[in-house]
């Protein structure tokens, strides 16, 4: 068993705080991405569970271990870097080879081990080689081989695949993927791509900070953010977010140019201060005046498989995904709704999310409607 | 005025010039200035070798090429001073000097660059400033202290200041403070203690800048003359560059003998440059790369 369990786990530099206090408990053989802006903490996390930084407070405990003061070696966690981190004189088999080396396994059991991870990472060309005559996907592949040969109850991760390349990068996340179901280690994975973070995780953390801001799995945190960062970090484009008022009757009115505008209705009381949120994919953009929020089209992102149309209203700007098509949009007015169903509301004040259900707004509402011309 | 600036004609549109015709001919003066540079180099080596070979009566002779040759001057100075044991003794004082300088400059590199402890910086500072502590102004203190310890006329004596050097300690330890963290760490999780990260981690990837360190060194000590003559009593227990310096007397310099023990002298410096060339400019290579 290998339940990660870290609580209240603190660290501050000099004083300064970077973690505040994070509670997680990752179970065994669960595969958890840690996604957040630069500067967060989720690499200072993971060093801490490492043990390559010290604990300021709280316990990181590895089963029923308490590690805190146990030599980063002792952990049972084996970590991937961002940079690879081969020692650059060894070959590719010693480089493997090295952690065994130092536990003094017997030399026949250390090449059989060796050779099976170069096996199952398709090393075994190069095991020869230096890791300067590697290219870097199979740099990184041999720094994993290296975490893989130890058998680690943690496998962590720290950025792995930021320095490939594009396709390399969505071929390595596959075999991670592939990898970790073979092994059904416990791994913990940091990550600011949010591809990344979406497709391997089977639990999703996202932190800001030094807090952590949700933790879920990523169709959860996707579909309902629990905070405003959440919402807004999660997810390209970023969600639309608007400042929003609970008018008599629970009525909920966006600012527009035009003045407020009524969208739904809700059980909140009259005159709470909320931010309403709408993934660019939710938005419906119509050409026929009448329809919604009058906005123009400034430009339109191509994607292929659909179009992102960047809309202002007033002077804020608004995503908006659209099916591919070849219609010329940008410079156009349009008229945006927002389906009450897929708003997601938060409170002003806290950021948090507020689990309350938007119904359609009455026909009485909408006299705020304004359509522009 | 605007319309003068307007109207001035633009300067001719120079043709593109071809880089490789260009490089070429930079190419071409930069080896030039090398072989010049090379020659003012080489010529006092080959010109002690040179005289080194004249008999006495050609030895002020202005020929590039000794008109006749001889090994005299390598008989006079064999048998004038016990050169052997002089070579030996030299040897000897400067090997065990680089080898003691690099290894307490890796230890205490490693510790400067690796951890950090009470008044670490203060503690680097002095190491740096010692070395900026003359040679004259310890030479007094230093030589008291070896004849306190009976150690006059020794070849231990003319080690014994030279088991630290500040320069050592300095390069080592920026060289292992731009060493990758990674790599230290990703040991570290592997298992290796401090020890084994010196040794199996960075000395390894360090060889370039400790060849280099090791060459300095060692010519420094082999061309050590003012620590040996204070010490020196006996030409036994003397090195070759007190030797050299006895063909110089009041009455006049063997200068034949002289050049002749000169060039025994140059040979094993030579050598271990040869031996350890590649090494450096290896370091110089990668330092390019990172």
């Amino acid at each position: 068993m290998a339940d990660l369990t870290l609580s209240n786990l603190k660290k501050s530099y000099d004083g300064k705080p970077v973690l505040h206090g994070v509670d997680i408990t990752i179970p065994d053989g669960h595969f958890v991405v840690i996604v957040g802006p630069s500067g967060c903490g989720k690499s200072t996390l993971l060093r801490m569970i490492a043990g390559l930084e010290e604990v300021t407070s709280g316990t990181i405990s590895i089963g029923e271990t308490v590690m805190n003061d146990i030599e980063p070696a002792d952990r049972g966690c084996a970590m991937v870097f961002q940079n690879y981190a081969l020692y650059p004189h060894m070959t590719v088999r010693q480089n493997i080879a090295y952690p065994l080396r130092i536990a003094k396994l017997p030399r026949a059991e250390r090449d059989s081990k060796v050779e099976a991870v170069a096996k199952i990472l398709n090393l075994t060309e190069y095991l020869d080689r230096r890791p300067a005559q590697l290219s870097g996907g199979q740099r990184q592949r041999v720094a994993m081989g290296r975490a893989m040969v130890r058998e680690p109850d943690v496998f962590l991760f720290d950025e792995p695949l930021s320095n490939l390349d594009a396709l390399l990068r969505v071929q390595m996340r596959i075999e991670i993927k592939k990898l970790h179901r073979r092994l059904k280690a416990t791994s913990v994975f940091v990550t600011h791509d949010q591809v990344e973070a979406m497709t391997l995780a089977d639990t999703l953390i996202v932190m800001n900070a030094g807090r952590v801001e949700q933790i879920g799995s990523p169709a959860e945190v996707y579909r309902k953010p629990a905070s405003v960062f959440v919402a807004g970090f999660m997810g390209a484009p970023a969600m639309n977010l608007f400042p929003a008022a609970i008018g008599a009757g629970g009525a909920l009115v966006i600012d527009a140019p035009t003045g407020g505008v009524g969208i739904g209705r809700t059980s909140l009381a009259e005159g709470t201060p909320v931010t309403v949120g709408v993934r660019p994919e939710n938005l419906l953009l119509s050409e026929t005046a009448g329809a919604g929020l009058p906005a123009t089209v400034d430009f339109v992102e191509e994607l292929g498989g659909s179009r992102v149309a960047y809309c202002t209203l007033g002077d804020r700007e608004i995503a908006a995904t659209l099916p591919p098509g070849d219609q010329q949009l940008e410079g156009r007015p349009v008229w945006l709704t927002l389906p009450p169903e897929a708003l997601h509301l938060y409170d002003r004040i806290t950021g948090q999310r507020i689990d309350v259900p938007v119904h359609a707004a009455r026909s009485s509402i909408p006299s705020a409607f304004a359509p522009s011309m | 005025m605007t319309t003068d600036v307007l109207r001035a004609p633009r300067p001719m549109a120079r043709p593109l010039r071809r880089i490789s015709d260009k490089s070429g001919l930079d190419t071409a003066a930069g080896h030039v200035l090398m072989v010049l540079l090379s020659i003012l180099c080489l010529f006092p080596v080959y010109w002690m070798l040179a005289s080194s070979l004249r008999p006495a009566n050609a030895m002020f002779e202005t020929s590039l090429w000794p008109t006749s040759m001889s090994l005299d001057n390598y008989r006079q100075a064999l048998e004038a001073i016990p050169i052997g044991r002089m070579l030996v003794n030299t040897l000897v004082f400067s090997v065990v000097s680089t080898a003691f300088q690099l290894l307490t400059g890796l230890l205490a590199a490693f510790a400067f660059a690796r951890w950090t402890f009470a008044l670490d910086k203060l503690v680097y500072s002095a190491v740096a400033l010692t070395w900026l502590v003359p040679f004259q102004v310890v030479m007094i203190p230093n030589y008291l202290l070896i004849a306190q310890m009976g150690l006059l006329d020794s070849i231990v004596a003319l080690i014994l200041p030279n088991l630290v050097s500040a320069l050592a300690i300095l390069l080592l330890a920026q060289a292992m403070r731009s060493f990758p963290r990674e790599v230290i760490e990703a040991a570290r999780m592997d298992g290796a203690r401090n020890w084994r990260i010196l040794w199996e981690v960075m000395v390894p990837n360090l060889r370039g800048t400790i060849a280099s360190l090791a060459i300095l060194i060692f010519i420094s000590t082999w061309n050590e003359y003012f620590w040996p003559l204070l010490l020196s009593r006996t030409a036994e227990n003397s090195v070759i560059q007190i030797g050299i310096q006895m063909f110089m007397t009041a009455e006049g310099n063997q200068w034949g003998p002289l050049m002749a023990a000169s060039t025994l002298a140059s040979l094993p410096v030579l050598v271990i440059y040869v031996v350890l060339q590649r090494q450096v400019v290896q370091s110089f290579m990668k330092s390019g790369i990172r």
